[in-house]
């Protein structure tokens, strides 16, 4: 794959971004791992918004991202017979790698979310990794820098201060010799997850996947290579994915990210999958002004933090971003069915007097009152003004 | 809350700081695989800046109400201390060479910087004590709390918190949720680790390597269900073995039988001023609580019993006459929870440690 980098990065593809549009195209190759088929790779602009649903404990981490805005990156993908194939580019000031021997730094990153396979035609899978019974597949590419390791097998028992063999002189040498050529300079995962905190990482070698990230100065351009169809995803002619970048100056990682909507790949020369499109580009029919009514009138401040200016609360998860990155279908049942999606969250522990949602027969229930007796008009209202919920873009 | 509970009691009376809990610790498990800056052990000076540096300062822990509070996470070099070594090389080719013999890196900080400092002003009235810490293996972990990947366990048959490393992630908000900066970062794998209170010892009978080695015999350890066990009878039948700094809210299981005894102050003349302690027992609360008072009030009651009767059950056991009158652990008890897990008695019990909770294909929940 870096060869293939290399060569994209030689040939000087440029990001020709079109106007915000809804849908990707991907465009036909006959090979994806062939540098020069991104000559041909069509881009779109696509907004990441800041990940805000809930607050972590970190102190300056949260100092640092603040005021985070939404940010944009160019999106093209690729597909042959077997594989699809994206580029995501996006701008970053500062490169960050975290330090080989350092416990406060942070990498840059970035992550593209497929949905997985479920059982009989349902929503897509909650925006934040998935929910119960809606998996989502994430595959995650850090920067890195080479970290010496006795063996590159992830095998922590087995490895060795230099300090600490038995080995002198060229038998030492030829042991360091050893360390470097195993350094492990890479660091990509492939999870499955239905919910976050259930991300799982997939080490069995059942996803064989590829991805790459190459700093040039103003930013990054990621790439990744993953099959069509596999043991955790069946694709159509239209593959939905979600897309988040961290960024390690402001101490990135896990939830402190930005993530865009589901967004529709629709593969060129095949029938789109019409489901998954209206349900990725579907705009609000409601009248927002009355949809803040709404939502002041029926206590939502209880739980949410309704716009980032609003006090946090620990309850429900705030609604700072959510205009940005959850699908009109999602708010919809979100204030329907309360209890369809229930992310497990972060410890319950961390606020023991506020647990959102309780273990019913097994189940968990959502603490949240269901507000499917309200009329139609006022759900769609409320959404139309949920979906004028973000950050600015940067 | 688990099934049973580990706890282990340090008597700082009998605590010389002589580090050999440390050493025990670092040559048994943080020596190696970027474990090297981290001390799971380690003995500060009280009052001092600790390890990590300011240690009390960088939040964690929960508040009144029961929230987890933000913390920050140290820095490893201003912080932590990087570890240095010296280039023993240039001793080997002769003395020649022994001016060049020099650190790999310039030490700027390290744990015990300011051993023995204290605080006062000598010898008037200066003073200290030494602080040994290991984690707390608390029934309400604030690194288990923080954690967004359930990555953080603790145990149900005694209790011990465990990093599982096959979900750990490296995202560190449980450094910052811990109130003791008890759990630390290992760069070399980016996952957190912690101290495991020696559970594979444990498992066969053995105290933790921190106890067993310790010269003062300061450590007990055992279960604090048993009403036999030391553990049992200091935290809970004379109540003289107090959790560190139990206000930030995650019920510590390891105690301390505060410092009961400290010298007198010497006037401008050097003479002792009679009636006076050099300790300040607003130090004490601040640490042990309130309970401090009523803690060495028993111990002084006992020991004077002690002296006129010849007899206290208390203090025969904080002199704890026997090396293995310390521990109550029991080897047979793990051997039945690994009978009825239907595991080898012998692998440890815990393969989440090992093997990771949820490295099964689709058993992530």
């Amino acid at each position: 794959m870096k060869k293939l980098l290399t060569t994209i990065l030689s040939l000087g593809v440029a990001a020709s971004a079109a106007l915000a549009a809804d849908s990707i195209t991907a465009v036909k190759v006959s090979d994806v791992n062939d540098a020069s088929a991104w000559a041909k790779a069509k881009f779109t602009s696509v907004v990441l918004y800041p990940q805000s649903a809930i607050h972590m404990n970190d102190k300056k981490a949260n100092a640092a991202n603040e005021n985070n805005k939404a940010k944009k990156a160019d999106v093209a993908a690729l597909y042959d017979s077997k594989n699809i194939a994206l580029m995501v580019k996006w701008a970053d000031g500062t490169k960050n790698v975290q330090g080989s021997y350092s416990s406060d730094t942070y990498s840059d990153g970035f992550a593209v979310q497929f949905a997985g396979i479920t059982k009989g035609s349902q929503p897509l899978p909650y925006i934040g990794m998935g929910s119960a019974g809606r998996p989502v597949v994430v595959h995650l590419q850090k920067a890195t820098e080479k970290v010496y390791e006795p063996n590159g097998n992830k095998d922590v028992s087995t490895q060795i201060n230099r300090n600490q063999t038995a080995l002198f002189g060229d038998e030492l040498k030829a042991y360091d010799a050893k360390v470097a050529s195993l350094a492990k300079t890479d660091y990509e995962r492939v999870f499955v997850a239905e919910g976050f905190r259930s991300l799982t990482e997939i080490k069995d070698g059942s996803v064989a996947s590829n991805a790459n990230m190459t700093y040039d100065g103003k930013g990054w351009t990621g790439t990744l290579v993953r099959p069509l169809n596999d043991t955790y995803m069946k694709s159509s002619g239209t593959v939905p994915v979600a897309i988040a970048v961290w960024d390690g100056e402001k101490m990135g990682r896990n939830g402190l990210k930005n993530l865009s909507p589901w967004v529709s790949i629709n593969l060129e020369g095949q029938k789109p999958d019409a489901k998954i499109v209206a349900e990725t580009t579907e705009a609000p029919k409601g009248d927002a002004a009355k949809g803040k009514e709404a939502v002041a009138a029926n206590g939502c401040a209880g739980c949410h933090q309704i716009e980032a200016t609003d006090a946090p609360s620990f309850m429900g998860p705030s609604l700072a971003n959510v205009g940005g990155y959850s699908s009109v279908a999602y708010l919809r049942e979100s204030i329907l069915k309360p209890s369809a999606v229930i992310v497990p969250g972060y410890n319950r522990n961390a606020h023991s007097n506020t647990p959102w949602y309780n273990i019913e027969k097994g189940k968990r229930v959502s603490a949240m009152t269901d507000f499917s007796f309200l009329d139609k008009k006022t759900v769609e209202d409320i959404v139309a003004y949920l979906k004028t919920l973000k950050a600015e873009v940067e | 809350m688990s099934k049973r509970q580990l706890a282990m009691v340090m008597d700082l009376n009998k605590c010389i700081g002589c580090q050999t809990c440390t050493v025990a610790c670092k040559t048994q498990w943080t020596n190696r695989n970027g474990r090297e800056y981290m001390y799971w052990n380690n003995v500060e000076t009280y009052p001092g800046t600790g390890y990590p540096k300011n240690w009390m300062e960088l939040g964690g822990g929960f508040d009144a109400a029961g929230d987890l509070q933000p913390g920050v996470i140290p820095n490893l070099e201003a912080d932590y201390g990087v570890p240095w070594d010296y280039n023993y090389e240039s001793l080997m080719g002769g003395m020649s060479d022994s001016n060049n013999f020099h650190p790999h890196v310039s030490p700027t900080w390290g744990p015990n910087w300011d051993e023995d400092q204290g605080a006062g002003a000598f010898p008037q009235d200066n003073y200290f004590f030494y602080l040994p810490r290991i984690c707390n293996h608390c029934t309400n972990p604030g690194c288990l709390s923080a954690c967004p990947r359930d990555a953080i366990f603790k145990r149900e048959e005694d209790g011990v918190v465990l990093v599982d490393l096959d979900r750990c992630q490296g995202y560190r908000y449980c450094i910052a949720g811990c109130p003791y900066k008890k759990i630390y970062f290992n760069p070399k794998i980016s996952k957190s680790e912690k101290c495991i209170l020696c559970f594979p010892r444990i498992e066969q009978g053995l105290p933790p390597a921190c106890a067993q080695q310790c010269v003062g015999r300061i450590r007990f350890v055992g279960f604090l269900d048993d009403e036999e066990s030391q553990v049992y009878k200091l935290v809970h039948k004379y109540k003289v073995a107090l959790g560190l700094r139990s206000d930030y809210g995650t019920q510590p299981n390891v105690y301390y039988i505060p410092p009961t005894e400290s010298p007198a102050k010497f006037d401008a003349e050097g003479k002792i001023i009679e009636g006076s302690t050099r300790l300040p027992i607003e130090e004490l609360e601040k640490l042990f609580g309130p309970a401090v008072h009523d803690a060495i009030k028993t111990l002084k009651d006992e020991m004077k019993k002690r002296k006129e009767t010849g007899v206290s059950e208390l203090l025969d056991l904080l002199i704890a006459y026997q090396h293995k009158d310390m521990f109550r652990l029991d080897n047979n008890y793990y051997q039945e929870v690994a009978k009825a897990a239907k595991r080898n008695p012998l692998a440890p019990v815990d393969t989440r440690y090992i093997a990771g909770k949820f490295t099964q294909a689709g058993g992530h929940h």
